[in-house]
């Protein structure tokens, strides 16, 4: 089975976010960066099918030339080759516009699967996956932790909220969204990573791929959130707290 | 003469043709055998890959290290001092008996160098039979406390060792029964005959048994690495640690072959002692069998048939047994390159591993607890930055950064730093040193974190530290050296002892008793044994442990193992806790939070009459004014 994974690096967890002195963006400079952690399942997912039935697993994925060292990790990891869409100003990329720039790369691939994590760890659209799909007009689920391969196609446990899973059947190729947890992570190696050197990495431009690469996004001001406790408990019944709601939406927080 | 007195070994004086020719071939057909055995072994350790990051040189410690480990068999001794002393004679007997076994087969052929009526000759054959006298009591010592007495660290009683000891008790009394006897008479050549058939039975048997170490340990002492515990430097692009017979290097297998089978590793090992699966003799011994049967350019793995995953990951790198072992055996480079072998390839997989590893990669400490927790630690008791000013970069390590217990230890040495106006500041992007994952054999996500904390060292002209975390300590000393040139570091104790004499005099009037627990990375890795006692003693009245100072029983933290799930057996910390306990102290005094942690958890289950777990930093703390 031939499998692309679309992953996305996003700032590390522990890395401090700070606003860049123009306010459009964080300060980059000493940030650290990681693979989006639905990311990384689902490249553990594709793994372990190539691991149980063979195959080949590509990973793709866009952004500037940072971008290069997460791509490096999943090659560590066991990804055979990889794409790099190079592309500056993510910020000013919607969902729509980086979904574009992958399928536009994972389409010449003709894979019989498409794998990525359900949402970004620092976004958190979770629409990226999903409009791919229908860029390459595949069929789609999300939010699945269990792939497996039969006959027809293949079937997939989701999970749903409360609690409850789902088991479905699609036919491939398809599109599936990975949800976080749904396997144990492997670690990188040294050896994964001095393989990982001999390994494909091509890089591509949107321009090159045939993809459409206007920024859709005008960004005004980034800014952290002011802390303030403005709790208030409206009381009465149902009726008269919804009336004292809509009053104050209308007066006080100005939104309707 | 004086000389007429001592007694005069007797040598036949003739020798017929025959028995030349009898000598000659029974000569060659002893020197085939003991060369058949000796030789594939002697092959398989020079076919074996360099050693890399090897130096002869400076020699003046190997020297110090065979006269006082070999010749003088003080380490046997010291460790064990009865059997130590048998040991030793033997020993000794056997060089005296170099020269007497040269000239008793030259003599065959009228070729004797030493004349037993000369007077060199009576004196040399005098002082030898001396030896021979004390071998022969201490060879039978030796021969009853392995099949008498029993000790289970000898493993099964092996007839190969009662035959051994047999033949050597059989050189002794043959050589010494001619001095009874006539020079001239049969019974001297019979006697002479009986020597020389015993020592061509025993030539053979010697490379075929573990008394190889006869002639390979002095060798092995020799040439060992010499830093305790020392992990070798990775040889090139292809090297990822032991993974199969290949990767042995030169100086493993030499020590495979050396050890003798003594138990003393096993005697001392925390996991051994606690029911885990890993035996440090076996690892050892594993390593022999895999040489014998694979040899050293082999492909199959060495986790496998001869050693077992499960056993390498269940060692502590307390380095108990390497510092006991007598020939010289490095038992802990040998266990983390089995474990960089099964880590640096991916073939280990246990779940807490991983994720410790997946932590790591990302985060910056091993707790995986965010940085922003520790920045709330440092504003919130106002430690100050270190700014290149300080004379100390307070280094806290995840322990004293993260852990409360850690935090506390560190806010008590923080207090008499600046009771002593020892200047100090921390630093803001600290990293994990990587021991955990460098003892568990990660070589990746080691150099990512010893290079980061060098960039972040080099930014704050860092020159000076002082860390209340062995573990750090060692790691940044010694390991870090792979990248780079670390700066000075110390551990609290040391520092503390230097200036005790400032800090005020505590009331000893109620005398209560201590007990320190030495820190296997304090102790036997760093050699600091007095300093924390000092500190220890002028607080409480000091009283030992049944294993102490070099002796100590680790805690179980060491070597990554805090971090991986639960232990098979009972828990080594309870072991330890309850030994530590049995001494009657009031309280359990420890240098290093990783020991502290464990025995809080191990103590915890004696209730309200569990003695009061303190680190020193804590002890020296409690004496300052409020
Ligand atoms: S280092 Fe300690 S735990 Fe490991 S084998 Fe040696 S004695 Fe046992
Ligand atoms: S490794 Fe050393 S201490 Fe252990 S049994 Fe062999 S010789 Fe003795």
């Amino acid at each position: 089975m031939k499998i692309v994974v679309a992953i996305k690096q996003v700032p590390g967890r522990d890395t401090p976010l700070r606003i860049a002195e123009n306010s459009r963006w964080i300060d980059e400079s000493e940030m650290q960066w990681a693979m989006n952690e639905p990311d990384a399942y689902a490249l553990e997912e594709a793994l372990l099918l190539k691991e149980r039935d063979g195959g080949e697993v590509i990973v793709v994925s866009a952004g500037p030339e940072r971008v290069a060292s997460t791509i490096r990790e999943a090659l560590a990891l066991g990804a055979d080759r990889a794409i790099h869409i190079v592309c500056e100003d993510l910020r000013r990329r919607d969902a729509l516009c980086v979904a574009r720039l992958l399928a536009a790369a994972i389409k010449p691939e003709k894979p019989d699967l498409v794998l990525t994590g359900l949402q970004s760890e620092d976004l958190g659209l979770g629409q990226t996956g999903v409009i791919v799909a229908e860029l390459l007009g595949l069929p789609h689920a999300t939010m699945v932790l269990h792939v497996e391969r039969i006959d027809s196609g293949l079937s997939v446990k989701r999970e749903l909220e409360e609690g409850w899973f789902q088991s479905i059947e699609l036919p491939t190729p398809a599109l599936l969204t990975i949800q976080s947890g749904g396997n144990k992570l492997r670690y990188a190696t040294l050896m994964g990573i001095k393989r990982a050197r001999t390994k494909e990495l091509r890089t591509a431009s949107a321009p090159e791929l045939g993809a459409e690469d206007a920024p859709t996004v005008g960004l005004d001001q980034i800014s952290v959130p002011k802390k303030q406790k403005s709790t208030q408990i409206l009381r009465g019944t149902a009726k008269e707290a919804a009336i004292a709601l809509v009053e104050r939406l209308k007066t006080e927080a100005r939104v309707l | 003469m004086m000389t007429a007195f001592l007694p005069t070994l007797a040598e036949p004086q003739q020798f017929s043709g025959w028995e030349r020719l009898l000598f000659a071939e029974l000569a060659v057909l002893s020197l085939a055998g003991f060369w058949k055995q000796l030789g594939p072994i002697l092959g398989n350790i020079l076919q074996s890959k360099k050693d890399p990051g090897f130096r002869l040189f400076p020699i003046g410690r190997r020297v110090r290290d065979f006269v006082w480990e070999v010749l003088l068999q003080a380490k046997v001794i010291r460790e064990r001092p009865l059997a130590g002393l048998a040991h030793a004679v033997v020993f000794w007997a056997f060089c005296a008996f170099a020269l007497v076994t040269l000239n008793h087969c030259a003599a065959v052929f009228g070729l004797g160098f030493l004349d037993p009526a000369g007077l060199v000759g009576r004196f040399y054959f005098d002082f030898a039979a001396v030896f021979a006298v004390a071998c022969a009591a201490g060879i039978f010592g030796l021969f009853v406390r392995r099949f008498v007495a029993r000790p289970k660290w000898l493993g099964e009683v092996s007839w190969e060792s009662g035959l051994i000891a047999l033949l050597i008790f059989a050189l002794m009394v043959t050589y010494l029964a001619a001095f009874f006897v006539a020079a001239s008479g049969t019974a001297a050549q019979v006697l002479w005959w009986a020597h020389t058939l015993t020592l061509l039975a025993f030539l053979p048997v010697i490379p075929h048994t573990k008394h190889l170490h006869l002639m390979l340990s002095p060798i092995t002492v020799f040439l060992s690495r010499g830093g305790f515990g020392e992990i070798p430097p990775l040889a090139d692009d292809e090297d990822f640690g032991l993974v199969a017979g290949k990767d042995l290097t030169k100086l493993i297998s030499l020590q495979a072959y050396s050890c003798v089978e003594c138990g003393r590793c096993m005697e001392h090992c925390p996991a051994n002692n606690t029911g885990k699966l890993l035996n440090p003799k076996e690892i050892v011994l594993g390593l022999r069998g895999y040489l014998n049967a694979y040899g050293p350019t082999s492909e199959e793995p060495l986790l496998g048939k001869y050693n077992a995953q499960e056993a390498a990951f269940e060692c502590t790198t307390c380095g108990a047994c390497e510092y006991q072992c007598p020939v010289g055996i490095e038992h802990v480079p040998i266990i983390v390159g089995l474990r960089r072998g099964a880590v640096n390839t991916g073939a280990w997989e246990d779940q807490r591993g991983a994720r410790l590893f997946l932590t790591l990669e990302r985060g910056a400490n091993a707790l995986g607890i965010s940085s922003a927790d520790r920045d709330k630690f440092v504003d919130k008791n106002s430690l100050p930055l270190f700014d290149g000013t300080q004379e100390y970069c307070l280094w806290l390590g995840c322990m004293g950064a993260y852990d409360p217990r850690g935090r506390e230890i560190v806010l008590a040495l923080v207090k008499v730093l600046r009771y002593l106006k020892v200047s100090f500041g921390v630093l803001r992007k600290e990293r994990c040193t990587g021991d955990p994952v460098r003892r568990l054999g990660n070589d990746l996500v080691f150099q990512q974190l010893a290079e980061a904390n060098f960039e972040t060292l080099k930014q704050n002209r860092v020159t000076k530290i002082v860390s209340i975390c062995p573990h750090c300590v060692r790691t940044i000393q010694e390991d870090w050296k792979a990248y780079g040139t670390p700066p000075e570091v110390e551990h609290h104790s040391e520092l503390l002892s230097r200036h005790l004499h400032r800090l005020p005099v505590q009331n000893l009037e109620k005398k209560e008793k201590i007990v320190f627990h030495d820190p296997c990375y304090l102790g036997r890795y760093r050699g600091i044994y007095e300093e924390p006692r000092s500190v220890a003693a002028a607080a409480r009245d000091l009283v030992e442990a049944p294993r102490s100072h070099e002796r100590s029983f680790c805690c179980g933290a060491g070597g990554g193992l805090a971090f991986l799930g639960e232990e098979k057996g009972q828990r080594a910390s309870q072991a330890r806790a309850a030994e530590l306990a049995a001494t009657g102290a009031s309280v359990v005094g420890t240098a290093c939070p990783f020991c502290n942690t464990m025995f809080r958890d191990a103590l915890v289950e004696k209730g309200d009459g569990a003695p009061e777990l303190l680190d020193i930093a804590q002890l020296a703390a409690r004496g300052l004014p409020e």
